[in-house]
């Protein structure tokens, strides 16, 4: 397979890509023939494309490790209308390329809960208080961007002592602790 | 204090009332109740301690019971509320206060256009502050760490997650909820960033 013909490949996988995984609504399948296969009939470049995608969604939905990549690509070059040894090659370099950001699209796609935006804290200093034992005492005022799918954020803004603050970190190590335990199960 | 419809001019019975125990007031004392409502407005406190404000008012030898001393910084927090929503300037606040009620005395605007000129433009306005959800105390904090497997997407997720559900207390007392998730990455910076604080703490 010319050396044109991988680069082409290559467009296109990334052209699925952005289409599927990364939601660019400017790239037609219009422009992907015209850009890069010319010279392909409509019904070829359309099944082109509809193999390449379903073999992209594939690999992408197993989140597929290299050695079940490989046997993946191998049992489909054995395929009657399968593909190509090179294109198998194409493939490869594709998902070893772009593997990461897609995963992360696809874990933003599945977020539908709040998330954390922001997070940004200062320390004040109480210097009057009508209590005497207020004063000198320091404050963190933490704010919280959270905000879920496209909706605008919402701020939560909290005032701590450094009694909550230690209390809040023994639970921050207990979650460590479980984050631990869960890689060692896993 | 939230949810209150602002209207400046007079047709509200005890407003004039109002305006004349507020005139009443020494004007120090005025400016640091004043002071005070700029700062829960600007967000910088999570309220105003009405407990607090009738007990310096009443060492002071001023005559209001805590009722009336609620509806005094009531009062104060709407116009000034009101005045940063329409971004009137101390001018323009002064005039319109003058036509609420014939009640208000010199040395009491004078303070107000004061306190306006220097501290109205850090008022966080409903426009700026639509998302802004409150200032409080944290009363709970829950979490749980899960495991994200499989989605309609993508059938082998396989991400842990962290979620928290905060419980917070804002100046009312009222206590409201809020959970959100984080990827693992992100705890980790979470928790970062609050062993940062404790440190902060721990120095001052």
């Amino acid at each position: 397979m010319a050396e044109r013909d991988g680069r082409s490949l290559s467009g296109l996988l990334g052209g699925i890509a952005q289409q599927v995984y990364f939601h660019n609504t400017d790239i037609t399948e219009q422009q992907l023939k015209h850009q890069l296969f010319p010279d392909l009939s409509q019904e070829d470049f359309r099944a082109l494309l509809e193999k390449m995608t379903g073999i992209l969604r594939s690999i992408a939905s197993a989140d597929m490790d290299f050695n079940q990549l490989e046997a993946f690509l191998t049992a489909q070059t054995k395929k009657q209308k399968g593909i190509a040894p090179e294109q198998a090659t194409v493939l490869t370099k594709f998902w070893k390329n772009h593997k990461v950001k897609i995963r992360e699209s696809l874990i933003n796609q599945s977020k539908w809960e709040n998330c954390l935006r922001n997070l940004s804290w200062r320390v004040d200093l109480k210097t009057q208080s009508k209590r005497l034992d207020q004063i000198n005492t320091p404050v963190a005022i933490v704010e919280l961007e959270l905000g879920k799918n496209d909706q605008e954020s919402e701020f939560l803004c909290l005032e701590l002592n450094e009694s909550k603050v230690n209390q809040l970190l023994k639970k921050l190590t207990e979650i460590e602790e479980s984050i631990s335990a869960l890689s060692y199960t896993s | 204090m939230a949810g209150c419809e602002v209207r400046l001019a007079g047709g509200w019975a005890g407003f004039d009332n109002a305006v004349e125990r507020i005139s009443k007031l020494p004007q120090d004392l005025f400016a640091e109740v004043c002071q005070q409502i700029m700062l829960h407005l600007q967000c910088k406190t999570p309220g105003v301690n009405a407990l607090e404000v009738a007990e310096r008012l009443q060492t002071a030898g001023v005559e209001l019971d805590l009722e009336a001393t609620k509806e005094l910084i009531h009062v104060i927090s709407l116009f000034f509320r009101s005045a940063a929503q329409s971004n009137m300037s101390a001018e323009e606040l002064i005039v319109k206060l003058t036509d609420s009620s014939s009640k208000w005395s010199k040395q009491v605007l004078q303070v107000i256009r004061h306190v306006w000129n220097e501290q109205g433009k850090q008022i966080v306005t409903p426009e700026d502050a639509k998302h802004m959800l409150t200032v409080g105390q944290l009363v709970d904090l829950q979490w749980k760490l899960g495991m994200a497997v499989s989605s309609d997407s993508c059938r082998s997720l396989n991400y842990p997650y962290v979620t928290m559900m905060l419980k917070v207390a804002d100046s009312s007392g009222e206590i409201i909820s809020r959970s959100f998730e984080m990827t693992i990455p992100q705890f980790q910076n979470f928790s970062k960033q609050f062993r940062e604080v404790a440190a902060v703490l721990d120095m001052v």
